[in-house]
């Protein structure tokens, strides 16, 4: 099968996952940054599961909600068409299974947020200005939603060390500031893919923060 | 095998064979005891994990096989647990009281390792300091600063606040962080890829052939140093930010690729044989000579 765009990757995922892996998908992801680090995202929850326990596996049906609702938006799923966000949420919760909840919100954002710029670069709208913003604020407002709700965590921390959640508040206020400034520039310039890479790793990082926070917090 | 001893006695295990069967379960301290010394027998490549959550960590290598711990706390809030399992040794600092104090709760640790043991070292606030040890390790840290001289293998850490500095480090180092700084001085890794959110980066050291240096943050400086006997491709993007350069580039013969937002510094020093990729959001980026 021709893996000519994005789309047509994201329709072989799951046998990529699974080690099928055609040289068309292969010459894809050599040549697609977005398709590459949707991969490494994915590699990276698969490889980190088996080390941690189990404990409270499954993802709420709110990241599935927010997963399908912006897949069906982008257009990548129709009747006809297998569903990326079934194969997804097949292959995450496979890997779920194995994920403590701190990690697992990490890592489910942090799919969100891979699948959010594969489908920021999949559709070939580079001079649209207009369609690029609506784009980005699609891929974005679930992950800021969810986000704010996760940030929680950092307000009621235990202060046990007075230290650290200064560390933590000042981290999380630079990472906020990080994501004001390329929201802007996301704004002022809608084409600009390097920004919008920084944008959502930007994201990433306030996941990855968060899930730190609340992992910490748990353990105490 | 688990057992419990009075850290304030001395107690040393020597066990025949290639492993080394066995806990030691050191807890139970006396009001008294503030200082703790234990010795571990150990196999070649040991595995020292060290779970601290208030204190300095400082390890360092030394020629016996052996692991030896310096435990100092700060009061009897806090209790130290040392365990060995095989070639395995576990250090962690245990809360006794919910309500004790951050200054109660210290514990300080020194840690002479064989030079090949792997290191896995987690700590919140306080210092992690780790010299001439050659394995793998994995350090995480919140406000803790990284300190780190003299050592190889496959280097990873992490910090959120904390700063972080190398010099003379060999093997692989990945970095990252969010508002802490790096220096990373005299490097001769092979691999290095550096991050952090609001932090500066300074980068002295050699581009060895066939290495990839990657170095990237969203505010602050990274700066480079290279001498005239560097050989690299050179790659530096400042989205909003600026770009300063004193290597004299071959530009590069693809055009095509390159970014077209920006503040971009694109092309070959000498024959090009590293990898050096700098990027910043608005950051500035300087490649100057070495002194």
């Amino acid at each position: 099968m021709s893996v000519a765009n994005c789309s047509a990757f994201l329709e072989q995922l799951d046998q990529w996952m699974e080690g099928e892996r055609s040289p068309a998908a292969v010459a894809h992801l050599r040549s697609c940054k977005a398709c590459g680090n949707l991969i490494a995202d994915l590699d990276s929850i698969r490889d980190t599961a088996p080390s941690l326990a189990a404990t409270d596996p499954e993802p709420s049906e709110r990241v599935w909600s927010a997963l399908r609702a912006q897949l069906q938006d982008e257009g990548l799923i129709h009747a006809a068409h297998p569903g990326v966000s079934d194969i997804l949420k097949r292959w995450l919760r496979g890997t779920f299974l194995v994920l403590p909840r701190p990690v697992l919100a990490g890592a489910y954002l942090a799919a969100l947020i891979a699948v959010g710029f594969v489908l920021s670069g999949s559709n070939g709208l580079r001079n649209d200005s207009n369609l690029w913003m609506s784009r980005m604020q699609r891929s974005t407002q679930p992950l800021s939603a969810s986000l704010e709700t996760e940030e929680g965590a950092i307000s009621s921390m235990a202060d046990t060390n007075p230290v650290v959640t200064a560390s933590l508040r000042k981290s999380l206020a630079a990472i906020d500031n990080d994501i004001a400034l390329c929201e802007k520039s996301v704004r002022e310039e809608p084409q600009n893919e390097f920004v919008r890479d920084y944008l959502y790793e930007a994201y990433q990082q306030k996941a990855d923060l968060i899930a730190q926070v609340t992992e910490g917090d748990e353990g105490q | 095998m688990s057992t419990s001893c009075n850290l304030s006695g001395s107690l040393s295990w020597k066990v025949a064979g290639v492993l080394v069967p066995g806990l030691l379960l050191l807890s139970a301290l006396p009001a008294s005891a503030d200082k703790i010394q234990r010795h571990f027998k150990v196999d070649a490549r040991p595995v020292v994990t060290v779970h601290n959550p208030n204190g300095t960590i400082t390890v360092r290598a030394w020629t016996k096989s052996e692991v030896m711990l310096i435990a100092t706390r700060a009061t009897d809030q806090v209790e130290v647990d040392a365990e060995q399992s095989g070639n395995r040794v576990d250090i962690n600092t245990r809360q006794v009281s919910d309500s004790a104090s951050p200054e109660s709760t210290r514990a300080d640790y020194e840690i002479s390792v064989p030079e090949d043991a792997e290191l896995q070292i987690h700590d919140d606030s306080g210092g992690v300091n780790v010299s001439n040890v050659l394995g793998d390790m994995n350090v995480e840290t919140i406000a803790a600063d990284v300190d780190m001289a003299d050592v190889a293998g496959y280097l990873t850490v992490k910090t959120v606040g904390g700063s972080f500095q190398c010099a003379r480090c060999a093997g692989r180092l990945e970095v990252s962080s969010i508002t802490g700084n790096f220096r990373l001085i005299d490097l001769r890794s092979t691999y290095v890829r550096a991050q952090t959110s609001e932090g500066n980066i300074l980068f002295t050291g050699q581009f060895l052939p066939n290495s990839t240096y990657r170095l990237k943050n969203y505010n602050g400086v990274i700066e480079v140093r290279f001498s005239p006997e560097d050989s690299f491709d050179l790659s530096a993007t400042s989205l909003k930010g600026k770009v300063h350069n004193e290597a004299k580039l071959v530009p590069p013969s693809h055009h095509h690729f390159l970014p077209r937002f920006g503040n971009g510094l694109f092309g070959s020093f000498n024959s090009g044989r590293a990898m050096v990729e700098l990027s910043s959001f608005d950051g500035t980026i300087n490649i100057l000579k070495r002194n």
